[in-house]
C-alpha cells in the first residue's frame, strides 16, 4: 500500500518537475509570453462582454417588469421568442435580416468590382497619372461611411421629402427616381463605394506581385488574352477576392449611418437599424438578442474565412529573388481610359467634398443662386447666425478647436496603443504559427470587430460603469474612450502585424538569434527598421478609423471630451446643414493631411496597413 | 504539446472565475417611490438662506437637452458668483447617462433637465436616482399638474402645414389624414428615435383618448369604427403610418421640407411649434393647425430633478427657481411654454392654457405600462 502511494507521489513530483521545465521553456521565447498576456486581456476584453450582452437578453428588463407581472431582472425567454417565433417577428427581424443581406451582398458585388478593376488598371496596365489614381483610390475609406450618405442624399433627393430639390434634380431638370435616391440600391452603392479601397488594396496587392512569368509561359503556348485572365489570373486573385468579399460583408452588415439616412424615407429596414430603436426604446432586451446574432452571423464569416483562405504559409516577398511584371499595353485606348477611371474617381473622391463646400455657404436651403451664398456659417460672428441659435461660424467657434484637438488626441492615443499591441501580438500570433494559443490570440483579436459598435459601447458603458478589481470606475473619463477604441480597432492593427511578419522571413531574425541578440534589440534593430512602413500602417488604420468614429463613442462621451464626429452628430441632429457639412469637409481635409503627411515622412500608408 | 495544454487549462481554470464573477454587482436597485417631496418637518430655507448655501457649495453642473442654456447658465453664474458647466445631451444619452451616474454615485450632475416621462419615470424616478423639488414660493402658483414630478418647459408639436397658397387650416378632423389626398404628403419623426414622439402614440391607445378618437370617427364618416386592433387609438395608428406616412430624423429638416416655397403638393407634418421662429430667416412659409377634432398635436413636458449623486443640491434649487422664474426669458418664443403663469408668452397669442385643450399631454404612469405594447406594434406596421 505504501509503495504504491510512493510511487504515486514520485510520479506527481515528476509530472510537476516535467511541466515546471516545459513552462520555463514555454516562457522562454518572448513571443508565447506576448501571447499568454494578450490572451488573457482580451478574454477579459471581448469575451466578457459577450457574456454580459448573452446573460441581459435573459433578463427582464425594470421598463418592462410592470407589465409582464414579472420581477426585474429575473430570467424570462421572452426576448428569444419575441425575436425569432412570433409573428412580430417578422418585421422585428427577418425582413430587416434578409434587407442587411441584400444591401450587404450587393455593396460586396460593387465593392470587389470597382476596387478590383481599378486595382487590375493601375496595377497591369500602362494608364496615366498611377500615383494620383493610387492615393485617389483610398478617399472613399478615410470619408466616414455617412458622410457619402449625406452626399448621395444631397445630390438624388427628390420631392418625396418634400423641400428643395437635390442638387441634380436642380440641375437637369427631371425628379429623380425613388428607387435611386433612397432604399436598397443607393445603400448597396454607397456602402460598397466606401468600402471599395479594402478590394483595391488586397485584389491590387496579390496583382501587384504575380509573377508574369506565369502569364508570359501562357503566352508563348498562344493562348487567347481571354483565356489567361480567366484561367490563370483570376484564379490567383481568388483567395484576395474571398478576404475581401468576407472583410466588405461584415463591415456592410454593421453599418448604421448609410441605412439611416438613405432607408428612413422609405421605411427601409436593416439589422442595425433595427437594433438602434430596440437600443434606444424601453425594450433593449431584444436588442441585445439582435446584436447577438448579428455577432453569431459574423463569427460564422470569420469561421468561413479561415477555411476558405487559411493562415497563408508562405508569403514572403522579403527575399532575393525579384519579380518581372508586364505590363498590358493600352496603346490607343491608353488616354481614353484614363480619363474614364480618373473621371469616376474624381466623382467618387472629390464630388463629396464638393457637395459639402456648397452645402455648407448657402443661406436658405436648396437655393443655390449665387446671392445665396454666405460665409457667415465660417467665419461669422454669433451675431450673425441668431437662426442657429447664435451659434458662432465655424472657424470662430471655441467649440470646434475644443472638439478637434480632443478627436486628435482621442485617435492618436488609441491609434498608439491599438498599433503596438496589435504590432506585438502579430509578431506573437506569426512566430507562435501552428500553436494552439495563436490561434486563439488572433481569433480573440478580431472578435472585436465583428460586435456591432453600439452594443460594443452600451456594454461596455456599464461593465466599468463600477469598480472591476482593481480599475476604478472609468465612466465619464477618457481612459474609457481609449480603451473602447483600442479594443475595437485592435483587428486592424494586428492583421497588419500578422501581414508584416509573415513577409519577413524567418531567417533574418534567426540571424540575429544565433549571434546572441536579445530579443529587444533583434526588434528595434531588425525587425522593425525592415518593415517600418507595415508596422507604421498597423498605426495609421486604427488612427483614421478613429478620427471618423461615431456610434461607438457617442454613448461613452462625456461633455469635456466631445470630439469632432459627435459635434456633427449634433448639427446634423439639429438641423444646422450648414455646420454639419463644414464639419465633415474639415474631418475629411484633416485626416488625408494627416495621412499624407506620414506616408511622405515615413513611407507608410493605409494599403500597407489592410495586406497588399 | 501536452504539458502546454495543461498550463492553458490551468490558466483558463484561473481566469474563469474571474471573468464570470467580474460583472461586479448588476445594479438591483430596489424600486423606491416615486420621487416625493421633502418631508414637511424639516424647516426649509428662505430664499436668502438658500442663496448663502449655494455660494457655499460653489458650482453647478446642468445636463441639459436646450443649447440656450449655455447662455443663462452663465448669466445665472455670474448674478450669485458660481461656477457653472452645461452639458447637451439629447433624451435617450441623458436618461441613460444620470441613471449610470446615480447608480455610481459619480461626482457628475448637479441638476438634470430631461424629457420623455415614459423612461423618467421607470429609469430615473422609480428607482430613486432623482427627486423633484418645487421652490416654496412657487408651490401655490404653478398648477398642481405641473409638479411632482416638476416641470419646467412645455414643448407643444402640432400639426404644422405650407402655407404658402394658404394659411387657412386645411383639417379639421385628425381622420382626415388617413385619407387618399394626403397619402404620401404627411411627416413625422421616426417614434423610435426620439421618445416623446412614441410617448404621443402611446397616450392615443389611452382609453379616454382612444374613445375621443372613435366619436371623432364617428363625426367624419358618419358610422361607427370598425376594429382590427385593441382599440382605436391602434386603429388611428395604423391607418396613419398605412397611408404612406414619411418618417423624418429632424425636427428642423422636416420643417425646411415641409416649408419650402414653390412646392405643387400640399405638405403636412407633425412636429414641433417652435421650429417657426426661425421660418423667416429660411424663407418659408409654415403655419400650424389650432383646433382639430380631437387633438391638433400634443405637447410634452420637460422635467426638472436634482439627482441622488447632486454634490451641489442647494446651487441645484437656487437654478431651478431662477430657471421657473426670470431664467426662463431664454425660452419665451413661440413653441416653448413655461408651467409657471406668471411666464406669459409674448410670442403667441396662444397662450398654454388655451394649446392644453388642444393637445394631448403626457401621463408619465401610462406610459411607463403601455409604451412597450405600442412599440412592438409600430414595428409591426413599419
Amino acid at each position: 500500500m505504501g509503495l504504491v502511494f510512493k510511487n504515486a507521489v514520485e510520479k506527481g513530483i515528476d509530472v510537476i518537475m516535467d511541466m515546471r521545465y516545459r513552462l520555463k521553456g514555454f516562457l522562454r521565447k518572448p513571443h508565447n509570453v506576448i501571447l499568454l498576456v494578450v490572451f488573457i486581456v482580451l478574454c477579459y476584453l471581448t469575451l466578457v462582454p459577450m457574456v454580459t450582452m448573452v446573460r441581459d437578453t435573459f433578463l427582464v428588463h425594470t421598463a418592462e417588469a410592470k407589465r409582464l407581472k414579472l420581477p426585474a431582472n429575473s430570467y424570462t425567454l421572452l426576448h428569444w421568442k419575441k425575436v425569432l417565433v412570433e409573428a412580430s417577428s417578422l418585421n422585428v427581424f427577418y425582413k430587416p435580416f434578409l434587407n442587411s443581406l441584400a444591401t450587404s451582398l450587393g455593396a460586396c458585388l460593387i465593392a470587389i468590382v470597382f476596387g478590383g478593376s481599378f486595382a487590375w488598371f493601375i496595377t497591369r496596365t500602362n494608364m496615366r497619372w498611377k500615383g494620383l489614381l493610387s492615393s485617389l483610390c483610398i478617399f472613399p475609406y478615410i470619408m466616414p461611411s455617412w458622410t457619402l450618405a449625406l452626399a448621395w442624399y444631397n445630390l438624388f433627393k427628390n420631392s418625396l421629402v418634400g423641400g428643395a430639390p437635390g442638387l441634380i434634380s436642380a440641375i437637369i431638370g427631371v425628379e429623380t427616381p425613388n428607387w435611386l435616391a433612397y432604399g436598397p440600391i443607393p445603400i448597396a452603392l454607397v456602402t460598397g463605394l466606401h468600402y471599395a479601397p479594402f478590394a483595391y488594396i488586397m485584389i491590387g496587392g496579390i496583382l501587384r506581385n504575380m509573377d508574369a512569368n506565369l502569364e508570359e509561359a501562357a503566352l508563348m503556348l498562344n493562348t487567347s488574352r481571354f483565356r489567361i485572365m480567366y484561367r490563370i489570373t483570376v484564379p490567383i486573385v481568388i483567395p484576395a477576392v474571398m478576404s475581401t468579399f468576407l472583410l466588405v460583408f461584415s463591415s456592410a452588415m454593421s453599418s448604421f449611418a448609410v441605412p439611416t439616412f438613405l432607408g428612413l424615407p422609405v421605411r427601409y429596414q436593416v439589422l442595425t437599424t433595427q437594433l438602434y430603436r430596440t437600443l434606444n426604446g424601453l425594450n433593449p432586451g431584444q436588442g441585445y438578442a439582435i446584436a447577438l446574432l448579428m455577432i453569431i452571423l459574423g463569427v460564422s464569416i470569420l469561421a468561413l474565412n479561415q477555411k476558405v483562405v487559411g493562415l497563408r504559409k508562405n508569403y514572403t516577398t522579403v527575399t532575393g529573388k525579384s519579380s518581372n511584371i508586364a505590363m498590358v499595353n493600352l496603346k490607343k485606348m491608353r488616354t481614353p481610359t484614363s480619363i474614364i477611371i480618373a473621371a469616376i474617381l474624381l466623382c467618387v473622391s472629390i464630388l463629396p467634398l464638393v457637395s459639402f463646400a456648397v452645402e455648407s455657404l448657402i443661406l436658405h436651403p436648396g437655393d443655390y443662386s449665387l446671392g445665396n451664398f454666405t460665409t457667415q456659417f465660417w467665419f461669422g460672428t454669433a451675431a450673425q447666425n441668431s437662426m442657429a441659435n447664435s451659434e458662432p461660424g465655424m472657424l470662430r467657434n471655441p467649440k470646434l478647436y475644443s472638439s478637434l484637438w480632443n478627436s486628435l488626441k482621442l485617435s492618436i492615443v488609441c491609434a498608439v496603443s491599438a498599433g503596438t499591441v496589435g504590432f506585438l501580438a502579430g509578431y506573437a500570433i506569426v512566430r507562435g504559427r501552428g500553436s494552439k494559443l495563436a490561434d486563439y490570440v488572433n481569433n480573440l483579436a478580431f472578435f472585436p470587430y465583428l460586435m456591432p459598435s453600439m452594443a460594443f459601447s452600451a456594454i461596455y458603458l456599464s461593465m466599468f460603469a463600477v469598480q472591476r478589481g482593481p480599475i476604478p470606475p472609468l465612466y465619464g473619463t477618457f481612459a474609457l474612450l481609449v480603451l473602447a477604441g483600442t479594443v475595437k480597432y485592435l483587428p486592424f492593427a494586428s492583421r497588419s502585424g500578422i501581414n508584416a511578419m509573415f513577409q519577413l522571413s524567418k531567417e533574418i531574425e534567426e540571424a540575429g538569434l544565433i549571434l546572441g541578440v536579445g530579443w529587444f534589440k533583434r526588434m528595434t534593430r531588425l525587425v522593425i527598421p525592415i518593415q517600418k512602413s507595415s508596422f507604421i500602417s498597423g498605426y495609421l488604420l486604427p488612427f483614421t478609423s478613429c478620427m471618423r468614429e461615431l456610434s461607438l463613442f457617442i454613448l461613452l462621451m462625456t461633455p469635456n471630451n466631445q470630439v469632432l464626429t459627435t459635434l456633427l452628430y449634433y448639427y446634423n441632429e439639429k438641423g444646422w446643414n450648414q455646420y454639419s457639412n463644414g464639419i465633415n469637409l474639415l474631418i475629411v481635409l484633416i485626416v488625408i493631411s494627416i495621412n499624407f503627411i506620414v506616408n511622405k515622412v515615413t513611407g507608410a500608408s493605409i494599403d500597407k496597413g489592410i495586406g497588399g | 504539446m501536452k504539458a502546454n495544454r495543461i498550463l492553458v487549462l490551468l490558466l483558463l481554470l484561473v481566469a474563469l472565475p474571474g471573468i464570470l464573477f467580474a460583472n461586479g454587482k448588476t445594479e438591483t436597485p430596489a424600486p423606491v417611490a416615486p420621487a416625493a417631496q421633502p418631508p414637511a418637518a424639516v424647516a426649509e430655507p428662505t430664499f436668502d438662506e438658500l442663496v448663502k448655501l449655494a455660494q457655499a457649495e460653489g458650482s453647478l453642473m446642468i445636463y441639459t437637452p436646450s443649447s440656450r442654456h449655455a447662455k443663462v447658465g452663465a448669466e445665472f453664474g455670474a448674478k450669485y458668483g458660481l461656477k457653472i458647466e452645461v452639458v447637451q445631451l439629447k433624451d435617450a444619452e441623458m436618461i441613460e447617462k444620470v441613471s449610470k451616474e446615480a447608480a455610481a454615485k459619480l461626482d457628475a450632475a448637479d441638476v438634470v433637465f430631461c424629457q420623455d416621462g415614459g423612461r423618467v419615470y421607470s429609469e430615473l424616478m422609480e428607482p430613486g436616482y432623482v427627486t423633484s423639488y418645487t421652490p416654496p414660493s412657487l408651490r401655490d402658483v404653478i398648477p398642481q399638474q405641473y409638479q411632482n414630478p416638476q416641470v419646467w418647459d412645455l414643448c407643444t408639436k402640432q400639426f404644422i402645414f405650407n402655407s404658402e397658397k394658404s394659411s387657412e387650416q386645411p383639417i379639421k378632423n385628425i381622420w382626415e389624414l388617413t385619407e387618399p389626398q394626403w397619402k404620401g404628403n404627411v411627416q413625422m419623426k421616426d417614434a423610435f428615435g426620439e421618445g416623446v414622439n412614441m410617448n404621443f402614440l402611446t397616450m392615443l391607445t389611452k382609453p379616454e383618448n382612444a374613445a375621443k378618437l372613435a366619436s371623432a370617427y364617428k363625426n367624419r364618416y358618419g358610422k361607427e369604427i370598425v376594429l382590427t386592433t385593441p382599440n382605436a387609438g391602434y386603429e388611428w395608428i395604423k391607418a396613419f403610418y398605412g397611408n404612406d406616412l414619411l418618417l423624418g430624423k429632424s425636427d428642423t429638416t422636416m420643417a425646411e421640407s415641409i416649408g419650402a416655397k414653390g412646392q405643387s403638393v400640399q405638405l403636412m407634418g407633425l412636429f414641433t411649434l417652435n421650429k417657426l421662429r426661425t421660418a423667416k430667416d429660411k424663407n418659408l412659409d409654415l403655419q400650424t393647425c389650432y383646433e382639430v377634432e380631437p387633438f391638433s398635436g400634443f405637447y410634452y413636458p420637460i422635467y426638472c430633478f436634482i439627482p441622488s449623486n447632486s454634490r451641489s443640491p442647494n446651487a441645484a434649487k437656487l437654478f431651478i427657481e431662477y430657471s421657473l422664474t426670470e431664467g426662463y426669458a431664454a425660452w419665451n418664443t413661440l413653441g416653448d411654454y413655461s408651467p409657471n403663469p406668471q411666464n406669459i408668452n409674448t410670442e403667441d397669442p396662444v397662450q398654454i392654457s388655451q394649446w392644453a385643450d388642444w393637445l394631448i399631454y403626457e401621463d408619465p404612469a401610462w406610459v411607463a405600462e403601455a409604451r412597450v405594447d405600442v412599440e412592438e406594434f409600430v414595428n409591426t406596421i413599419m
